[in-house]
Parts: C-alpha cells; structure tokens; sequence
C-alpha cells in the first residue's frame, strides 16, 4: 500500500543540540536520526557541531568522532570501513550508501543521516532487514548441481564466467532495496532489486543446473513485475552495480524462453 | 516489534531524473485516461445536438479550456515519449546510469518541444 506519511509513532521530534566544545573555527552542523527503544518516544533529530579540523574523510569517521569524542549512546552498524561488509549501509544527504566510503565533502551545507529508508528502526541507525534476509534465502542462493563430480572443480569457460561480472561483487548492504519505492510501498512481496540481482547471479551461472525452477520462481506478478524502472537501486548503488538492468535480464528471459 | 518506528523514506530520499520520468509516466498515464474518456463523451455530445455539443466547444476555447488542451497535449507528448524509452529498456539497452540520465532528460525536454509543435500546428491538423 502507498503510505506517503509516517505513522504517528514514526514522526519525528526535535532531538537535542550538541555545541561545539573544541573552539574550532572549522565547524559543521550534522543532523543524526535517534531513537531509543529504551525510552517509547517518537524519534528525533539531533544535532551535532562537529570540528572538521580534525576529522577524517568519509562519513563513518564523523559517526566514529561523535561516537567517541561527543556522544557515545549513538548506535550504527560498522566493521570493515572499506566498502567490502555493507555494515555501515545507511541514507546520507537523502541517498543511500555506505558512511565508510563516502567522503563528507561531498555533501553540501548541514550533514543529515537517517537509517535506510522505510524499514523498522531497531536503534537510531539500524534498521531490521531480516525480512530482507528471508527474501534472500527464498531464492536459494547457492549452487544446485545433481551431477556430483569428486575432486574435481566446476569447469567455466572464460565467457560464462564474464557474465557474473558486476553481479558477484554485490555485498548485500540492502542500499539498492531500500530506496526502491516499489519494495516501500510492497516490501513484503516484492523481492526488490538486491534479492533480484542475486538470483540473476545464479540464473546466468553456467554451472547451475537449475536455471528452469529459478526463473519460475522467480517469474511472479509482485515478486518480479513490482520493478518500474524508476532506476533508484542503480543510482544508489555504492559499489557501482545495475540491478535494474538484472531485473530487465530476467523480464527478458522470461519472455523469450 | 510494532512498537519500533518506521525511517522515514520519501520524505527524505532525494528525487532523481529517472525517478521523476518514472512517477511523471504513471501520472500522465492516468490523465491520459481521463481525458481520452472526456473526449469520447463530447464526441457522444454531438449526437444530442448542437447545444450540448456548444458547452463544451466553449469550455474549451476558454482559458481554463486552452491550459487543460495544452496539459493534455503535453501528457499525451510525455507518455508516448516515455513509452519509447520503456521500449528499449525491455529490448534491454539504456540501463547505463549515464544513458538513462541522458534518456530521461530528453523525454522531459522532447516532451516540451513536441507540445509547442503539435499546439502550433493544430489549425493544420484538424
């Protein structure tokens, strides 16, 4: 269902202002979305200065300054800071991506942060994405072969295996879905761009045997056809991927097998 | 679990070209509609007489009238142009962030340019 306002729970307040302490010249404003399920209030907007003279590059350091240096009850999900986990997924500057490859310079005036779009907040930025998780598995990824070769690899040719090319590299940090309308509005049953992507990676493997079951599985009205190209996934995506155009793949071959 | 809030999401997420042609096509879709079903009404007017065919010729040739021809000049200019580019994105070409960047501004652009022609010709074409 199209839902444009948050429910009544979800509104969000005015949160708290941290001024600066440091005396620095080089200050900037970030706006941080929080929540605490300790407390039952509605969300707020807090409001950090933060001194840049002394901050790294990217997003996450300033999540990681606050944390450590203004207020440690702020929550996020990190590890690896190079782009490779997909932990610190969130929306800055009202698009998707990863805090630990964007740089803060690339955001114009006040720094705002929100958790990922239209998924139940668990605290401040993390939002629950297991129901992301069950569609994930829905689609079986993994290898399905009956023929058993002992000892022996899966023999690709060099062209087959170019075709997992700008699918593979996908980590799953849920960018691309969550700021889909479609999967908004039908999050429950339509698969959205990232499960999508994934079962294209095991529908166009050479070495898969199961590609007929895959595509039938796949092939349902809100499962599949919930994808308008409306491009969010693709624009968001931080490492550069094109689910919208997997999803077009798989529409095609629907419609030619 | 029903006690978390929901993160806001449209209100927030930053418009795109290719989110706007995307919202911009369903919308004018709908128009279209709506304004097909009107002019098969006035056509079904003339059966009743010249009078009832009369109210509306003169709603139409009002001002309100000309903003809504030209409103439904440029959605029927919109859709059609959208439409071609849903062509090729279902023969699977323009899904480049680059070309469908490209492609969505030219239907915007194309879209305006298209009404400005089909107004300004519509003495010829009746």
């Amino acid at each position: 269902m199209v839902q444009i306002n948050l429910p009544k729970k979800s509104e969000i307040k005015k949160g708290h202002y941290y001024k600066d302490k440091t005396g620095s010249k080089n200050i900037r404003k970030v706006n941080i979305y929080r929540w605490d399920p300790a407390t039952g209030e509605n969300p707020r907007i807090d409001t950090y200065e933060v001194d840049m003279d002394n901050c790294p590059s990217k997003v996450l350091d300033l999540l990681n300054k606050i944390k450590n240096e203004i207020d440690p009850s702020l929550a996020y999900r990190r590890s690896c800071a190079h782009g490779v986990c997909g932990s610190c997924a969130m929306n800055m500057d009202g698009k998707n991506g990863l805090a630990c490859t964007k740089p803060h310079s690339e955001i114009n005036g006040d720094i705002n942060i929100y958790p990922l779009p239209h998924l139940k907040v668990l605290k401040d930025l993390i939002g629950d994405l297991s129901t992301l998780y069950k569609q994930y598995e829905s689609v079986q990824p993994w290898l399905k072969t009956t023929k058993r070769i002992d000892d022996t690899e899966h023999h690709q040719s060099k062209e087959d295996r170019s075709k997992l090319d700008g699918l593979y590299e996908c980590i799953m940090c849920a960018c691309c879905s969550t700021s889909c309308p479609s999967y908004w509005w039908n999050g429950e049953k339509y698969l959205g761009p990232a499960v999508l992507l994934q079962a294209y990676r095991w529908i166009i493997d050479s070495r898969d045997e199961d590609r007929k079951e895959r595509l039938k599985k796949v092939a349902d009205e809100l499962k599949l056809y919930r994808c308008h190209t409306i491009m969010n996934c693709t624009n968001a995506c931080p490492k550069g991927l094109n689910p919208a155009k997997a999803i077009a793949s798989i529409k095609k071959m629907l419609a030619t097998s | 679990m029903n006690n978390n809030p929901l993160s806001p999401h449209i209100q927030i997420y930053n418009w795109h070209i290719s989110s706007l042609v995307s919202i911009s096509n369903r919308i004018t879709g709908v128009i279209n509609i709506l304004t097909l079903s009107l002019i098969c009404f006035w056509v079904c007017m003339l059966l009743l007489g010249n009078e009832s065919y009369e109210s509306i010729f003169n709603f139409l040739n009002s001002i309100f009238g000309k903003f809504f021809i030209i409103g439904f000049v440029w959605s029927y200019s919109f859709q059609i142009l959208s439409e071609i580019r849903h062509w090729f994105w279902d023969l699977g070409y323009g899904f480049e962030l680059k070309t469908s960047k490209i492609t969505g501004i030219l239907v915007i652009l194309g879209s305006i340019i298209m009404t400005i022609i089909i107004y300004s010709l519509r003495g010829f074409l009746i």
